[in-house]
């Protein structure tokens, strides 16, 4: 036998057959292509704007200056302002998401105790309702009801004989009511997935504890909770990766008067970034921003793979 | 114990608490409701007074044929139709086209082209290289700069492409067999079985639409291109300084008649939607 050239040598055959299966799906790329085309546009391409953080960049201006933006905002001039927004953020969110989680739980607790379907069904949309307004008609909303000239809860107030409370524009309130505002938003949409959750739960579990003399607390404490558990963690962990980047709810509620309380690092990079044209120093607290903001969502993410393995049952 | 509504002893805690959470659901349905009720009350009363009644002391509908006649009002409405509208159309034509290219498995670069896509998730340039970028574009003032960014939407991709790949794998093996493209494939047999996912997954857009503020606080100055949201926003923050002649006059009437309008096609469309919404969710949650 006559030695030939290999000509289906490993390597370049398997090129080829790759060249070949790439021409023959040419279809998927080019439907691809626009969805490509906007992430790259939209999502890549203002990565590159990234290096502005380090220049000093108006509308006036544009000049490299190293870590001056980030000194202005750790130490220098913004640094009060800017430390404020982030301790905003975090209270904010957090007790946000973890008055989110008790009340949504709590509320699913007791509404799986109405038996007539009909009337249980009435009530979760009534209450879910909120979650489809948008911020905008929300805030809209409680800015009349709110009122210190002749709103609905001021009204009231003033039938008790006490006097008007303006209460966006005050410290001492804002927040709370802030607080409140979202719960009223959002408590309804939260009560779905424990809802849910608790619907997968084994029936025997309530029997057997029937049988054992276990009253519906005591089922509730010892069934209900410990299997939700699971569910509350994901939603948990997987809100948290979002804490930096609440925005919307706080802009159209807040204005100058409750900065102080109520300045979240992404208003803050709005008024410097986009009004004030600080370009730059925008883009230094939105890099500090993201950058956290993705270790917070890689983390947890991981933490939240961690559980969803565990209950595999 | 079998669950009797009764005092009897035994029985007497447990109607307790049932009567006490039936009170504590009507306080909660009242308390969600009451805000509602108020604005539409004031919405159809022409008073200029303010008070706590829940139905309106001067019946009247002039708000909202103020809203639907004066151009200031009436034109902000066509934009947001507009915007939710082609938003949708183009949101949805992304998410599928997207879904449909990475469920392909055996596709070249397919890993390569999930993880470009998924790590926008993940990392972002910020609100500043983003305004930029638009700006740089051309497109700042102008209805493509709120109608193409947020067409992108990783989640509701993952969505689209979690539906898919519940599609039998036995009906893309017959379609291989007969010679039919990618394209006719995705026309012909992917949509047409989406037609749920796609009321759904369109719904997310429409409301992501119709709500939206954010792009428009960022990139519109220019106030005839402002959509309904950002209208309402500025009937209600200049209460004290409304000066044009078409709406001013009607006491408050407009404002309230105002959020009325701005909430109604949500809150109409979503109930049809609502079985998909659970399904949705959970699918994130708990795949199996």
């Amino acid at each position: 036998m006559i030695e030939s050239i290999d000509l289906t040598s490993k390597r370049s055959y398997k090129s080829r057959k790759i060249l070949n299966k790439i021409k023959k799906d040419k279809f998927y790329y080019l439907m691809f292509a626009p969805v490509f085309i906007m992430a790259v546009i939209f999502h890549y391409i203002p990565m590159f704007g990234i290096r502005y953080a380090f220049y000093k960049f108006t509308p006036f201006k544009k000049e490299f200056i190293g870590l001056e933006n980030f000194e202005n905002i750790f130490f220098g001039v913004n640094s009060q302002r800017f430390w404020n927004a982030v301790g905003n953020t975090i209270y904010l969110s957090l007790a946000n998401l973890i008055l989110g989680i008790i009340a949504s739980v709590v509320f699913a607790l007791l509404l799986n105790e109405i038996y007539n379907k009909k009337i249980r069904s009435a009530i979760q949309t009534i209450v879910y309702l909120p979650h489809f307004l948008s911020w905008v008609v929300t805030a809209s909303i409680f800015a009349i009801i709110l009122s210190p000239q002749g709103g609905f809860v001021n009204n009231i107030l003033q039938l008790f004989g006490k006097e008007p409370i303006n209460f966006l524009i005050n410290e001492k309130w804002w927040r709370p009511i802030f607080l409140l505002i979202y719960r009223w938003k959002e408590t309804g949409w939260g009560t779905i997935i424990y809802l849910a959750a608790m619907t997968s739960i084994n029936p025997q579990l309530y029997e057997a504890a029937e049988i054992d003399g276990a009253g519906r607390w005591k089922q509730t404490i010892y069934i209900t909770i410990p299997s939700l558990i699971p569910t509350i963690l994901v939603v948990f962990i997987l809100n948290l990766g979002k804490v930096l980047n609440i925005f919307e709810s706080v802009f159209v509620l807040y204005n100058p008067m409750v900065y102080n309380v109520a300045d979240v690092i992404e208003t803050f990079t709005y008024r410097i970034g986009m009004q004030q044209a600080d370009y730059g120093l925008g883009t230094a607290i939105g890099l500090f921003k993201s950058f956290i903001a993705m270790i917070l969502v890689l983390i947890t993410n991981k933490f939240s793979k961690r559980i969803k393995g565990s209950d595999i049952l | 114990m079998k669950e009797k509504f009764s005092f009897k002893p035994g029985y007497r805690g447990r109607t307790v608490f049932r009567i006490l959470n039936g009170i504590f659901m009507v306080l909660v349905v009242i308390s969600m409701l009451i805000p509602l009720i108020k604005i539409l009350a004031d919405s159809f009363d022409r008073t200029t007074t303010y008070g706590i009644n829940l139905w309106p002391k001067n019946p009247s509908i002039i708000a909202y044929k103020t809203i639907f006649s004066a151009e200031a009002l009436y034109r902000p409405l066509l934009i947001s139709f507009f915007t939710t509208i082609t938003g949708t159309f183009l949101g949805l034509l992304f998410s599928t086209l997207g879904a449909y290219v990475l469920i392909q498995n055996d596709l070249v670069g397919r890993n390569f082209l999930a993880f470009f896509i998924f790590f926008t998730m993940i990392f972002s340039g910020g609100l500043v290289p983003t305004y930029l970028v638009v700006k740089n574009l051309g497109m700042t003032n102008t209805l493509w700069a709120v109608i193409l960014p947020p067409s992108f939407n990783v989640y509701n991709m993952f969505l689209m492409k979690n539906f898919f790949e519940q599609i039998p794998e036995s009906l893309f093996e017959s379609a291989d067999i007969d010679g039919a493209s990618p394209m006719l494939v995705f026309i012909k047999i992917v949509l047409p079985l989406s037609l749920p996912a796609l009321a759904s997954i369109g719904l997310f857009f429409g409301v992501q639409y119709w709500n939206d503020f954010f792009n428009y606080v960022i990139y519109i100055t220019n106030t005839d291109l402002y959509n309904f949201q950002v209208k309402l926003r500025e009937l209600i923050l200049s209460e004290q300084t409304l000066t044009d002649p078409s709406i001013v006059g009607f006491g408050n009437s407009v404002r309230n008649a105002a959020i009325i309008v701005a909430m109604i096609p949500p809150m109409i469309i979503y109930p049809f939607c609502q079985r998909f919404f659970i399904t949705g969710i959970t699918m994130g949650a708990v795949k199996e």
